[in-house]
């Protein structure tokens, strides 16, 4: 698979370009992640995304030192850090569960990776300080972990990360231990902060709405393989297999059947197709629900949910074919059981592979 | 709240029968105790009514009974800190250790001498160090020695006997608080540019303080009442504590002065105890001010 390799660089570094060539990761079996090529850019901000079991707490492990591949090599500046031991490797990590040291207060987690650096005690006192103002918690030096809020308790762990000047900042789904409001929050505080400080990161989730938001570019990984890579528009609007499609964003996966006249058609409507495929993807939002005749697909409602801006159907076409809709026209809402019909604008149709 | 508080009295009946068997099995001899190291004795050392110091005077004027509480407090040091220094691996191993079998192996090896008797252990010393046993067998065949060395007499067998006996207590010890210690402190003093030896100093025994206050405490305790390892490996004539009191006991048959020596030797195992967990408080707090 071919992948771009160069991306906007977001900050202003020059230091922090990861380089992973014929990455291989196995424990004895089958490999779990398998890398051709991947690049990062300095001060990127790059996002791995998959569903558990994908590979991406591993990318992490290997790039944080903690697991050697079996073959292949990772580079950091252009130095093979591979073999590097984790303590030696100047990644800053930060771990779904934070793992504060409980024993300390928050200013000595942050003074740790300082005093094994051997700063200078003027120097530490003064980086802590402008660590812990840059997370906003410039008044909680001398708590514990255990008396901060979870909020609180990840705003240090990325200071502590931050602190040491890590040549790459290493993110293990920070944000999952927070509740929804909290978590859209910090979505945007960790994208400015990360502009601010211009470290590379390298940010791992499985959730593809914080991917989308936060990231330059996003891998999206399945089954240990990159299976595309690309900035969070390119991922949202042209997915190149069906599980890109399925996994960033929701999608309708329709099969396109070729008609009697000579023509094309998705779900007995007739469509023009920018490109050859078997399978088209067709985002929920983009499926429009009318009053059913003309050209418009029949169906009915299976089920109908109310989410605020717009109502979320569940479908079922006249061919057993079932599908989400959640149109953006307001539009009234069809009940349960109603005969509706289905209609889009064929630039939605998303062509995927063969796959 | 009414169901918070039924529960609550619920959780205190539920304790009342243990702690009534604490009391009657352990509180009330331990005052029986006390009032007979405070009896008078006549010429035949039988106890007379009344109350007197005079058994703890005759303790601390004897250099045979209180050099006794001393050996015993200085086998306990020797003990406590050794057990530690070899405890510490072990349990690191076993809470800690991914390999099933190792794990298994280990623990098997080190705390199946609690599924013994300590007298089976410690007639086992006596077999191994006796004039003709494997030790001494193996030094004149390998032409170290002339002569069969009186292991058995030496304070080192005795030292090195109880040091096995208390060891499985230590490694329980420490294990439950080094197993409780999450991998992931460990990763991140790592990715903070921290070697084996500031991660082991900073994070790891910080949080084992538990653990390490707890298995000195009770190897500590332990190795100051000691008797049947002593006695079984060294004999009963050696200066400690355990042998003192029953030599008084039931070969002078002077019950209040075995009952003085016993709360002479109770009161310095409760103070170093005490000592010990002040200095874990203080651990704890010195490395996190």
């Amino acid at each position: 698979m071919t992948t771009p390799t160069t991306a906007p660089s977001a900050g202003t570094t020059t230091q922090g370009r990861v380089e992973i060539r014929g990455l291989s990761v196995g424990y004895g079996g089958a490999p779990v992640l398998e890398l051709d090529e991947l690049t990062i850019e300095a001060g990127e901000f790059l996002s791995v995304l998959g569903p558990s079991g994908c590979g991406k707490s591993t990318l992490l492990s290997v790039l944080a030192g903690f697991v050697t591949p079996t073959s292949g090599t990772v580079a950091i500046d252009g130095q093979d850090v591979t073999h590097v031991a984790p303590n030696r490797r100047e990644t800053g990590l930060v771990f779904q569960s934070y793992a504060l040291f409980p024993h300390m207060t928050v200013r000595r987690n942050l003074e740790y990776g300082l005093r094994t650096r051997r700063v200078p005690r003027d120097e530490r006192a003064e980086r802590v300080r402008d660590a812990l103002r840059l997370v906003d918690l410039a008044d909680y030096a001398d708590r514990y972990p255990q008396q901060l809020s979870g909020g609180q308790q990840q705003r240090v762990a990325i200071a502590r990360a931050l602190v040491t000047r890590p040549r790459v900042l290493l993110l293990d789904e920070p944000l999952s231990n927070l509740d929804a409001k909290l978590r859209r929050q910090m979505r945007h505080e960790l994208r400015e902060l990360q502009r601010e400080v211009g470290t590379t990161t390298v940010f791992v989730t499985h959730d593809q709405a914080e991917a989308l938001a936060l990231s330059d570019r996003v891998a999206l990984l399945a089954h240990g393989d990159l299976e595309q890579l690309g900035t969070p528009e390119e991922l949202y609007r042209t997915p190149r297999t069906r599980f890109a499609a399925d996994f960033v964003g929701a999608a309708n996966l329709l099969p396109v059947r070729d008609d009697a006249d000579g023509g094309r058609s998705v779900l007995g409507r007739p469509v023009r197709l920018a490109a050859d495929a078997g399978t088209v993807a067709l985002r929920p939002e983009h499926v429009r629900v009318v009053e059913p005749g003309g050209d418009a697909a029949a169906a009915t409602v299976l089920s109908v949910g109310f989410a605020g801006e717009r109502y979320e159907y569940r479908l079922r076409t006249t061919d057993g074919t079932e599908l989400l809709a959640s149109p953006a026209d307001g539009g009234r809402r069809f009940a349960e059981d109603e005969s509706v019909g289905l209609t889009w604008s064929d630039d939605a149709l998303l062509p995927l592979g063969a796959a | 709240m009414p169901a918070t508080r039924t529960r609550d009295l619920r959780g205190h009946v539920a304790a009342i029968v243990p702690t009534a068997f604490v009391v009657v099995a352990f509180l009330l001899p331990l005052v029986g105790l006390l009032l007979l190291s405070l009896r008078p004795t006549d010429q035949m050392n039988n106890v007379l009514p009344g109350f007197t110091g005079a058994q703890y005077a005759e303790v601390f004027g004897t250099p045979y009974l209180w050099g006794s509480v001393v050996e015993s407090l200085w086998l306990a040091v020797r003990v406590s800190v050794t057990c530690l220094v070899l405890a510490f691996p072990l349990a690191w191993y076993l809470a800690r250790s991914t390999s099933g079998v190792g794990k298994s192996l280990v623990f098997v090896i080190t705390l199946s001498p609690l599924l013994t008797s300590e007298v089976v252990r410690s007639f086992g010393w006596r077999v191994v160090m006796s004039g003709e046993g494997p030790v001494n067998v193996t030094l004149q065949a390998l032409g170290l020695i002339d002569e069969s060395l009186p292991l058995l007499r030496s304070p080192w067998t005795v030292f090195l006997a109880v040091v096995h006996v208390l060891l499985p207590f230590a490694v329980l010890a420490l294990s439950a608080s080094l197993g409780a210690i999450d991998d992931r402190l460990l990763q991140a003093s790592a990715d903070l540019g921290a070697g084996a030896l500031r991660t082991f100093r900073s994070v790891v025994l910080p949080l084992a303080t538990p653990g390490v206050v707890a298995a000195t405490v009770i190897v500590f305790s332990l190795s100051m009442g000691v008797y049947v390892t002593p006695l079984l490996v060294g004999g009963a004539n050696q200066s400690l504590a355990g042998l003192r009191i029953q030599t008084e006991a039931m070969v002078a048959f002077d019950q209040p002065r075995a009952a003085a020596l016993s709360f002479v030797l109770l009161a310095v195992t409760l103070a170093v105890c005490g000592l010990i967990g002040l200095l874990g408080r203080f651990a704890e707090r010195g490395r996190r001010a």
